[in-house]
């Protein structure tokens, strides 16, 4: 699929990457030494790893009364996966949810702040939520596939979107990519709830990257799994960072430490409270408060 | 764990576990149902013995038909139920296809005989084939423009079934055409193509339109299910090609046999071939086909029981339910009294309700349950509007006559006691019900499904129409015909719109004045001569609970053919 770098290739501006809440010069840094204190300027990894394509700056989001995240600022780069952990509650889903504008659909929730996609502000009047989440897809927690036939599952938003030129190949591609074409490809016309859950999974990731989208945006996709289904996810992400930029929500942290390029740590509140390179979040972190948290003295 | 002494009585009947009160209490429950059941179950046995009157026959007749039929079928139903579960699947299908099929054949020749001529229904369906190619044309040439779609979907078959309203370009066009001495009695109106098709000078003769728009369509139809099923093409264009010979031959030989051409075809469509291709597939499975015996001994034992009582002189029942009271109009002799005309003026007024209240009711169902703010102060009024609609759906049926009568009747003057006036006033009593059972249905489709949707980049139409809809359809037309159910029993608003209380002639279309069955049977309780009270009454009764029956079977089978795939 060409027309993939192509779409990315062609992305607005390079926006600096500036925001990142808590960085370090040096990740080879001594651990001993406490580097707690916040160094704004450019990331150090920033060259090899590539310009951010979702930046968000002082993102607030309320339910009713309710604070669920406060002043999030963090800059996601292109075709990683970054990892958001965290203790249930902290917003990291929220998070990802104002990303596709996915928070729309909930009533009472309201967003504050900036949250940039490719340079433009998806919070701005002018943006349609419809057309954003054509270019952002997602998968969810529980694997939730139409009670269609395998086929139409992967089809759909091929068709939704009128992207129906070729659609059979679309679709092999699609499923191939998931890493689930071998087991299903004589039982296309079988309903996708007989599926396993992992299966079922991944014919969601195949839907989701049948349309070709910038980002895949998923919450937890392995937590309603058993390890052996996990551990096929997990490859598939790291497969699929190759051409997609991939944020992930998960509570299993050892996953993160496996798959991700950065991490996000957020803690109660709604807070961000730590962002950087995966490898630095887990052997060194600059807070006391996500070393508690990775090492499991709390949440 | 340590062992105890088995001595310390923890297990008996000393202990301090009291069961006593949950016994009465199930007990009481038990009573309860067991009045409720009997009591309901020996009301309807005292009506249908008035209705059947089986007592009136010899004794030897009862004996017979008990021998030829009954002693067989539980026979067999036993050894089914006991040895053979798959041979019981096909005798279920292959007994229920052909009363399915025959009561879809009398629905369709009733429709023939009052409500339209085949060449009308014939203008009708060409017309709307017409409108849909021209708006799938429409769709293929230009599929970018939606607004342009919208007034296609929407004018074509206005067009093709109803013409133009008056013009002055169209006043034009028939002025000069009078000018050319051409009058087609038209006045400044574009006819349509229904209207065109009727006008023809020259149209092929009924059987020929009904084996173009009737059978055709459905063989076709049949032929590309077995196609799909069987992944042959052989098979599907041969049901296609069986079913237009037997067609075909019936249409030749019928007439010698006394069969009327047109209710061949129709028995051919309705019954013949759906029964033909679910033998032929038992069949060739292999799977079940000692259920084939069920229907077959049936048949046979209804002729041989026939044949013995005709042989020995045993007389028949005399009931007042049978084949007389279904097809003649009431009268002032109870044996001659009949339900056919109220029968057709209820079907007639369920047309009316279907076409009326389902698309008012689903469409509100959708807003309330899809579209509706929920939250701030718009979301207050909608949960009072949804307080309301339950409220509704309690208020009395009389009140709603009282609207039937003030609103169609006084307001907007529509002949009184009509069917449509009959429709609408109950459909707006059944519309509440509707409401709610759709947004049930609505309600109960997974959110899961709608995020999925919404996270592809699907519009809020594009989640609705391919999502929410076709997951929650079963439903809504499982609520919808429990709630027609409801709308054919109803007596209370016809009395207030003021159907007629005895008609002779069924209504031939919607704004004539119609009797319905439980008016009808409302009107025989206050006959003087008692065999109307106790005979008449009592077949109008079953007649109607029979239709009911019918109409709730559908529901469930509905309800659970998609349970099971879904």
């Amino acid at each position: 699929m060409t027309e993939n770098e192509m779409t990315s290739n062609e992305s607005t501006e390079p926006t600096p990457s500036t925001e990142t809440a808590a960085s370090s010069p040096d990740p080879s840094g001594d651990p001993l030494i406490d580097q707690s204190i916040d160094v704004e300027g450019t990331d150090a990894n920033a060259g090899e790893t590539g310009k951010p394509v979702i930046e968000s700056r002082d993102l607030n989001v309320f339910y009713g009364e309710t604070q669920a995240l406060q002043g999030i600022d963090l800059a996601i780069p292109e075709k990683q996966v970054t990892a958001m952990i965290g203790p249930s509650g902290c917003g990291k889903s929220t998070f990802l949810r104002c990303i596709n504008r996915m928070n729309d659909l909930i009533d009472a929730a309201r967003v504050e702040g900036d949250l940039y996609f490719e340079g433009k502000n998806v919070y701005d009047a002018d943006v349609d939520p419809v057309a954003l989440r054509r270019r952002i897809g997602m998968v969810f927690q529980h694997p939730n596939p139409f009670p269609k036939s395998i086929y139409d599952n992967v089809a759909y938003g091929l068709r939704i979107q009128d992207q129906t030129e070729d659609i059979d190949d679309k679709v092999e591609t699609a499923l191939k990519r998931a890493a689930l074409w071998d087991e299903v490809k004589d039982q296309l016309d079988k309903s996708a709830l007989d599926l396993s859950g992992g299966q079922q999974q991944r014919l969601c990731i195949a839907r989701a990257i049948a349309v070709d989208p910038d980002v895949i945006l998923m919450d937890e996709p392995a937590s309603a799994l058993d390890p052996i289904a996990t551990s096929k996810i997990e490859d598939l992400i790291e497969e699929l960072a190759e051409e997609f930029t991939v944020v992930i929500v998960t509570h299993n942290m050892q996953q993160a430490a496996r798959i991700s390029d950065k991490t996000a740590v957020f803690l109660t509140g709604g807070e961000l409270v730590e962002f950087d390179d995966t490898d630095k979040i887990f052997e060194n972190p600059d807070s006391q408060r996500v070393e508690d948290y990775i090492t499991g003295k709390f949440g | 764990m340590a062992t105890r002494e088995p001595e310390t009585g923890w297990h008996g009947e000393d202990s301090d576990v009291n069961h006593l009160r949950g016994r009465a209490f199930e007990a009481t429950c038990l009573a309860a149902t067991a009045f409720g059941l009997v009591s309901v179950l020996l009301l309807l046995l005292f009506v249908a013995n008035d209705a059947f009157r089986p007592f009136s026959a010899d004794a030897g007749w009862l004996a017979t038909y008990a021998a030829t039929v009954l002693v067989p079928l539980a026979a067999l139903a036993v050894y089914y139920y006991r040895l053979d579960e798959p041979a019981g699947e096909v005798a279920y299908v292959t007994s229920g296809l052909p009363v399915v099929g025959l009561l879809l054949t009398g629905g369709f020749a009733v429709l023939f005989i009052e409500l339209l001529s085949v060449l009308e229904w014939f203008a009708l369906l060409i017309s709307l084939v017409v409108a849909g190619g021209l708006i799938a044309a429409h769709g293929r040439l230009r599929p970018k423009a939606a607004l342009e779609r919208l007034a296609v979907v929407l004018l074509a078959p206005i067009v093709t079934v109803f013409g133009l309203p008056p013009t002055s370009f169209n006043r034009f066009v028939t002025d000069t055409a009078a000018a050319l001495g051409l009058d087609f009695g038209l006045y400044y109106r574009v006819i349509s193509l229904r209207e065109a098709i009727m006008m023809l000078p020259f149209v092929p003769t009924d059987w020929v339109m009904l084996l173009l728009t009737l059978v055709l369509p459905v063989a076709g139809a049949a032929g590309w299910f077995v196609e799909q099923r069987r992944e042959s093409r052989r098979d599907g264009l041969a049901v296609v090609g069986l079913t237009t010979a037997v067609a075909v031959v019936g249409v030749v030989a019928g007439p010698l046999l006394g069969i009327g051409t047109d209710v061949w075809l129709l028995v051919v469509t309705f019954a013949v071939l759906p029964l033909g291709v679910y033998v032929e597939g038992v069949l060739r499975r292999g799977e079940g086909v000692r259920g084939l015996a069920f229907p077959v001994a049936a048949v046979l034992g209804v002729v041989v029981g026939s044949v013995v009582t005709g042989a020995l002189g045993f007389a028949g029942p005399d009931p007042w339910l049978d084949w007389g009271f279904l097809t003649s109009a009431t009268s002032r002799t109870a044996a001659d009294a009949g339900i056919y005309p109220a029968m057709v003026g209820s079907v007639m007024m369920i047309i009316v309700i279907v076409l009326t209240t389902f698309p008012v009711g689903v469409g509100a169902a959708i807003y309330l349950e899809e579209y509706a703010p929920s939250q701030g102060l718009m979301g207050k009024f909608v949960t009072l509007i949804e307080i309301n609609i339950g409220n509704l759906a309690g208020v009395p049926s009389v009140v709603y006559g009282l609207l039937g009568l003030a609103l169609f009747i006084r307001v907007l003057q529509w002949p009184q006691g009509s069917v449509i006036v009959a429709g609408l006033a109950v459909g707006l009593l059944i519309l509440p019900i509707v409401i709610i059972s759709a947004q049930e249905a609505i309600r109960s489709v997974p959110d899961s499904f709608r995020q999925a949707s919404y996270g592809m980049g699907a519009t809020r139409w594009q989640t609705i129409r391919q999502v929410v809809l076709p997951e929650a359809l079963p439903g809504i037309l499982t609520g919808t015909i429990l709630a027609l159910g409801r709308a054919i029993g109803e007596t209370a608003p016809l009395l207030m719109i003021g159907a007629a209380a005895s008609v002779r002639l069924a209504p031939n279309s919607f704004f004539d004045v119609a009797s319905m069955m439980p008016r009808q049977i409302f009107s025989w309780s206050s006959e003087l001569d008692p065999s109307f009270r106790h005979g008449v009454l009592a077949a109008g009764v079953i007649t109607l609970l029979a239709v009911l029956l019918v109409m709730n079977a559908t529901a469930i089978v509905i309800r659970n053919r998609y349970q099971r795939t879904g």
